[in-house]
């Protein structure tokens, strides 16, 4: 089976659920505790896919960089290679859905080709999703990217997230395709 | 670089290193090797791939590439966070940079990683503490909207409230004022004592209505000030003059002491009299029989302001009710042990007027001993 690596960032403000998306998808476990990250916590969960040729294993480099604005300095470092990013809001704190277009531009100055996709987390806190959805179809539309309602607390729509845009990496990579 | 001298350093500063070939395999490894707490142990990774022992540099192949063809000087990772067996997370600092031969060619990666736990340990303390103070205040910005929000609400109440009791209370004191006057004919005495009874509630009716109305206007902003010179004396005189009969009822000394000129105040005529008409009232109500009021018009210490001071030596005010006095349907102990009535929101009412007019309000009390009020208003 092909296998080829990407590395993933996952980029938003802090206490959106990053770590806790990627502890749902790499270990299916949650802990509502929050702890901050610092710096950047590298995990691995490798996908496997269909490609044009068959099966292709699709190693991602889970980047779960620090949301807090004192780590934007050495971002720039951290984005480094990466493929792609998933960006992550908190459906609670609609501000982290606006932020978001900062951290895209932060990503493109260093990977202007990067796929990114955006998780709008802890979706089992919030009843109505009218409005939510209104702003989701907006921003999600600016950004160009697709959008899905997850919860790292449930585990909804996280592994469909994470293997669509497997997917999506693997369709954009060149050398997989040849 | 000298060896020895290199792991002297690297040893001092808990520094582990890796000499890495152009295709990315490890040659050698040396330094602080037990900062890295990995599986196969840093000493026994010569010949691997330096990806498979740092995950973290999947991805970076092409700024690798760079350096070692002196395109990027170095790469940094600074705070890598890694979980040990035991269930704790390590900081480590990990750096990326051309190793040169003697001629300063690049003949591979040099690749340096420090353990910097105990630094990561407070950063992430700060920044927990932090991202918590910050969504804590979040929680409270919203909360205290939606309490802003109930505020209005009930605002809004007793203002339609207030405003659906003044008109049958208006009516009801027109009525009342027309036969205690004989308009509608004779009353024997005992009707027109009762009708007296009746008229002394209605006006006190009218007057907590109209204080919830006031109430209402200025939590919504809704207070307008028509502000002109005003002479403050006159203004005095014919508030005290209004209170005349109150204060003969109780034998009360009242001395106001004016001066023969002063300057004009510059404040809404109509306010300014609610606020000293309250200040007197109070003093009147909770002075004793036979005591004394004073009323001073001076300057205040503020330069241009003029201060208007109301003293009494009635039943006086606790230190710990004076820091609410100003507050809403707040009444002083002190007061609930007199016969005075009251809904407590006078004071209120004349602290947000007085506010409203860029001036000060502020007491002086003793249990016992009496109550001295000072306002403010401007020059004008």
């Amino acid at each position: 089976m092909l296998r080829i690596s990407k590395k993933v960032c996952l980029l938003g403000d802090f206490a959106v659920g990053k770590t806790s998306l990627v502890r749902r998808l790499v270990y299916d476990r949650f802990d509502d505790r929050y702890l901050s990250t610092i710096g950047v916590k590298v995990s691995r969960k490798a996908v496997a896919v269909s490609g044009d040729r068959g099966p292709v294993d699709v190693n991602m480099m889970l980047w779960d960089l620090a949301g807090s604005e004192e780590f934007t300095r050495m971002r720039a470092s951290y984005l480094r290679g990466a493929a792609g990013a998933v960006l992550v809001c908190d459906v609670t704190r609609l501000e982290t859905l606006e932020d978001l277009a900062g951290y895209v531009l932060n990503l493109r100055e260093v990977s202007p080709g990067a796929e990114i996709v955006l998780a709008a987390n802890k979706v089992d806190l919030v009843d109505d999703h009218h409005e939510l959805l209104e702003r989701l179809d907006e921003v999600a539309l600016a950004l160009g990217a697709r959008y899905y309602l997850t919860s790292a607390l449930t585990g909804d729509q996280v592994e469909v997230l994470f293997r669509d845009f497997a997917v999506l990496l693997l369709s954009s990579d060149k050398s997989a395709r040849l | 670089m000298d060896v020895e001298l290199l792991r002297m350093i690297t040893h001092d500063r808990g520094i582990a290193y890796a000499m890495v070939a152009p295709d990315l395999h490890i040659l050698a490894t040396g330094g602080a090797l037990a900062v890295l707490d990995c599986e196969p142990p840093l000493a026994d990774c010569t010949g691997a791939a330096l990806v498979d022992i740092f995950p973290e540099l999947i991805g970076c192949e092409s700024a690798l590439d760079d350096i070692l063809r002196g395109k990027l000087p170095r790469l940094e990772f600074a705070l890598v966070n890694r979980d040990t067996a035991a269930g704790d997370i390590v900081y480590l600092t990990m750096v990326v940079l051309p190793d040169r031969d003697g001629q300063g060619e690049i003949q591979g990666l040099f690749f340096l990683v420090q353990d910097v736990t105990d630094r990561g340990r407070m950063v992430q303390k700060l920044a927990q503490r932090r991202n918590e103070l910050s969504l804590t205040r979040r929680e409270l910005e919203i909360a205290n909207v939606e309490l802003q929000r109930l505020s209005d609400t009930k605002s809004q109440f007793v203002s339609i409230a207030a405003h659906e009791l003044r008109s049958p209370l208006t009516t009801i004191s027109g009525y009342l004022e027309m036969l205690l006057e004989g308009d509608l004919g004779d009353l024997a005495e005992a009707q027109v004592e009762a009708l007296r009874v009746v008229d002394a509630s209605a006006q006190r009716l009218l007057g907590i209505t109209d204080e919830l109305l006031d109430v209402a206007r200025i939590e919504s902003g809704r207070v307008d000030l028509s502000l002109i010179p005003v002479d403050l004396t006159g203004l005095i005189r014919q508030v005290a003059t209004e209170l005349r009969p109150r204060i003969e009822a109780k034998s009360l000394a009242l001395v106001l002491s004016l001066p023969a000129a002063a300057p004009a105040a510059l404040c809404d005529v109509t306010r300014s009299q609610q606020i000293l008409g309250n200040l007197l009232s109070n003093a009147v109500k909770y002075t004793p029989r036979d005591g004394r009021i004073e009323v001073r018009l001076t300057s205040a210490e503020e330069e241009g302001f003029l201060e208007v001071v109301v003293a009494d030596n009635g039943s006086g005010i606790s230190p710990e009710d004076q820091d609410r006095l100003f507050t809403r349907f707040f009444r002083a102990e002190s007061a609930l042990q007199t016969d005075a009535t009251g809904a407590g929101l006078g004071l209120y009412i004349a602290r947000a007027l007085v506010t409203l007019h860029s001036g000060r309000i502020w007491l002086e009390s003793e249990l016992g001993k009496g109550t001295t009020f000072h306002v403010t208003f401007p020059m004008a």
